[in-house]
């Protein structure tokens, strides 16, 4: 695990497909606990495999797209979507920048508002 | 005497192979071909084998491996099979005011059905998407061209002959006529068992064009997936990916897994109907057909809605003053709903008798898959969420897109639900959840997407009035329309039928009205459309959106903005563009 990518931040970023990898692993349980409908050997496996392929799939996927993502906003600068390649733009550090600068100078902007911005 | 007749026959084929290999090789320059030189290189877009200059008119059409000119004939195409299959979904409609068999026979409907439904999917949907990515994706990511743009070329053509083979029962082609299968093609009745009219030859030519249809949809996808992964620009890092791009990626992949196993599927269907083999019919296995045919079906419905959101998730955030809440959620989900949607394809299938276990896991996957298209709508609301928003029309649209798609998403979490898909199964619940999806939230991000770029593919600006009367008729029709079959579908009034019991006439009045609408309101987009293309106000402006202002500005804008002062003057006078977004009245409609 190369650690200095996945950061808390990435690992936050990463939540929204660690919940449906938990509802997979909940039902995985549930079946396991509650076998409503008796044992098959073969049709409980592809029940289960049913659950498992999809949910190590999405975490292979999810851990790739992870690292190439994170690991290139560490190696390079981060632009606004599809601003990359536009003339004089700036970084999304220097939006943060001057976003937290404009929140402190003025009382007006309330600290939720920022706070999603941050997102 | 007859083997020499042969062998003379023989060496004359032989000749003529060769003469017409050696005019090829003359009028070719075949080194082209080779992928270090030519346009199907992945370094040498240099050798400059595409002339510099295009020849006018229609030659300029046919022979095009511009992604810019192919992106308006895919648009082109889209909009001609969206007006094919809008006619036929209004006879349809108009023969539901009435509980009997009236305007049009039931056999007619029954082909109406089928045709609306492929037409929608695979010739408006798909190749509409295709048009946005194949002008927009290689701007985004600031590569030259496609990666292949011969097979762009390709892709693009084998359309037309499609749609024509689609379309094939429809043409007065004797003893042919129109396929009757629904577009879900379900075996045995697909298969011609009986020798009803689905023997006819009319579902073998519609099984061809659609497998050509996919062949053209594999051949964009893999282009595209080239095209991310190896033309990018060196600024555009992964991180730095628009999220168009990224859903068209992934969008690519679902294509790549799915539609050769459509592909597959068609030709074992078109062998059982013609040759006697045994795969759904015959002593074959007819639920054997709906597992494949929606393990392709499924992740269909994700490669149409994918892209839609992407445009969504690109062009709301410029009508709201502020960058995209979330982007990488979207991104991480938009990578979830890819994978996960190959694992729920039996949902359609509740019904069946398929083993409950098996029904159980399949629930639990698509109640799973139901968070990231959640996700996606939570963070388009919270960009919304205190913005400067701005009410135009492509805005319009965006925000309509959102409104559909959560009536659309939540009648369809229930639908994930065995229980209650037992009772709403192969009701009209089914018809107006889907339309919710494929009418209220693909057609109208593609709208989207035509009024928000208008100004660079054409070089003009539509009319704001029209656009927003466009957008209201759709928006009042799409709702009438789908909640009235949201309501019949809970009556109990099953799908795909020309007649139906006069207890749900009243519903299927309001749907029938509300499709009227939607009518009225395409027509005005045509005149909109073609009137402002033709003779709208020129726009000067590389920022017809005022974008710069709240440092929104991006890619494809400084293209068209570097087109357009490197443009050579031609003389005449055009009256300066009013955007939509610099107009007074909207300002006051901004929020806060």
């Amino acid at each position: 695990m190369a650690n200095e990518i996945f950061d808390r931040d990435t690992i936050l970023d990463l939540t929204v497909n660690i919940i449906p990898l938990g509802i997979i692993a909940f039902f995985v349980v549930g079946f396991a606990v509650f076998p409503a409908f008796g044992f098959d050997p073969l049709t409980t496996a592809v029940q289960y495999g049913l659950l498992i392929v999809p949910f190590v799939f999405l975490a292979i996927l999810t851990y790739l797209s992870g690292k190439a993502i994170a690991g290139d906003e560490q190696r390079s600068a981060v632009y606004l979507q599809g601003q990359a390649t536009v003339e004089d733009t700036k970084t999304l550090e220097e939006y943060e920048e001057a976003a937290e600068r404009a929140a402190a100078e003025s009382d007006d902007e309330t600290p939720e508002l920022t706070e999603s911005e941050k997102a | 005497m007859q083997v020499n007749g042969q062998l003379a026959l023989t060496v004359l084929m032989g000749i003529f192979l060769v003469a017409v290999a050696a005019w090829l090789a003359r009028i070719e320059n075949w080194r082209s071909y080779t992928p270090l030189a030519g346009g199907g290189g992945a370094f040498g877009q240099s050798e400059g084998y595409v002339s510099k200059e295009k020849p006018a008119g229609l030659i300029r059409w046919l022979t095009t491996v511009d992604h810019k000119d192919i992106g308006i004939l895919y648009g082109a195409f889209a909009l001609v099979s969206f007006a094919v299959g809008g006619l036929m979904v209004v006879l349809m409609r108009v023969e539901l005011a009435d509980p009997g068999m009236t305007l049009i026979s039931n056999t007619f409907y029954n082909s109406l059905l089928t045709s609306h439904g492929i037409t929608m999917l695979f010739l408006f949907g798909t190749p509409i998407i295709a048009a946005f990515s194949n002008y927009f994706v290689p701007l985004l990511v600031d590569a030259d061209d496609m990666a292949f743009p011969r097979i762009n070329a390709i892709a693009f053509w084998l359309l037309p002959p499609a749609a024509l083979l689609i379309w094939a029962g429809f043409f007065p082609i004797p003893d042919v006529i129109p396929a009757q299968t629904a577009w879900t093609m379900y075996t045995p009745l697909s298969g011609g068992v009986g020798n009803g009219n689905q023997m006819n030859a009319g579902v073998d030519l519609m099984l061809l064009g659609l497998h050509l249809s996919g062949v053209s949809a594999t051949m964009g996808a893999i282009n595209f997936i080239a095209t991310i992964f190896t033309e990018r620009a060196e600024e555009v890092t992964w991180a730095n990916l628009d999220i168009f791009s990224w859903t068209i990626l992934t969008q690519s992949g679902l294509i790549l897994f799915a539609f050769p196993l459509l592909g597959s599927a068609i030709l074992m269907l078109l062998l059982d109907r013609n040759f006697g083999t045994a795969f759904f019919i015959n002593g074959g296995d007819p639920i054997l057909w709906q597992h494949l045919f929606w393990f392709f079906g499924h992740p269909e419905v994700y490669i149409l809605v994918l892209p839609p959101m992407g445009i969504v998730s690109y062009v709301l955030p410029r009508f709201s003053g502020r960058r995209l809440f979330g982007f990488k959620f979207v991104v991480y989900s938009t990578l979830a709903i890819g994978v996960l949607s190959f694992g729920v394809w039996a949902h359609h299938m509740f019904a069946t008798g398929i083993d409950p276990r098996l029904r159980a896991s399949f629930m639990a996957v698509s109640l799973a898959i139901a968070i990231p298209s959640a996700v996606k709508t939570f963070n388009w609301i919270t960009t919304m969420w205190n913005g400067n928003v701005r009410l135009t029309t492509p805005m319009l649209y965006c925000i309509g897109f959102v409104s559909n798609f959560i009536i659309g998403g939540v009648t369809g979490v229930f639908l994930a639900s065995i229980p209650i898909d037992l009772v709403l199964h192969d009701t009209y619940y089914v018809v107006g959840h889907f339309h919710y999806i494929v009418m209220g939230a693909i057609a109208f991000a593609g709208f989207a997407g035509i009024y928000y770029w208008f100004p660079i593919y054409t070089g003009r600006m539509y009319q704001q009035t029209l656009g927003k009367a466009h957008f209201w008729l759709s928006m009042v029709g799409t709702n009438v329309t789908f909640f009235a079959m949201i309501l019949l579908g809970y009556g109990g009034m099953p799908r795909r039928y020309a007649t139906y019991l006069p207890e749900f006439a009243t519903l299927h009045q309001v749907a029938t009205l509300g499709a009227l609408i939607l009518l009225v309101g395409q027509i005005i987009f045509v005149w909109n459309f073609v009137q402002s293309w033709l003779e709208g106000p020129v726009v000067e402006d590389g920022d017809p959106w005022n974008l710069k202002d709240e440092g929104l500005y991006t890619a494809e804008w400084q293209w068209y903005d570097r087109k357009i002062k490197t443009a050579l003057a031609d003389g005449g006078e055009e009256e300066e563009a009013l955007t939509d977004g610099g107009q007074p009245a909207v300002e006051s409609d901004d929020s806060n």
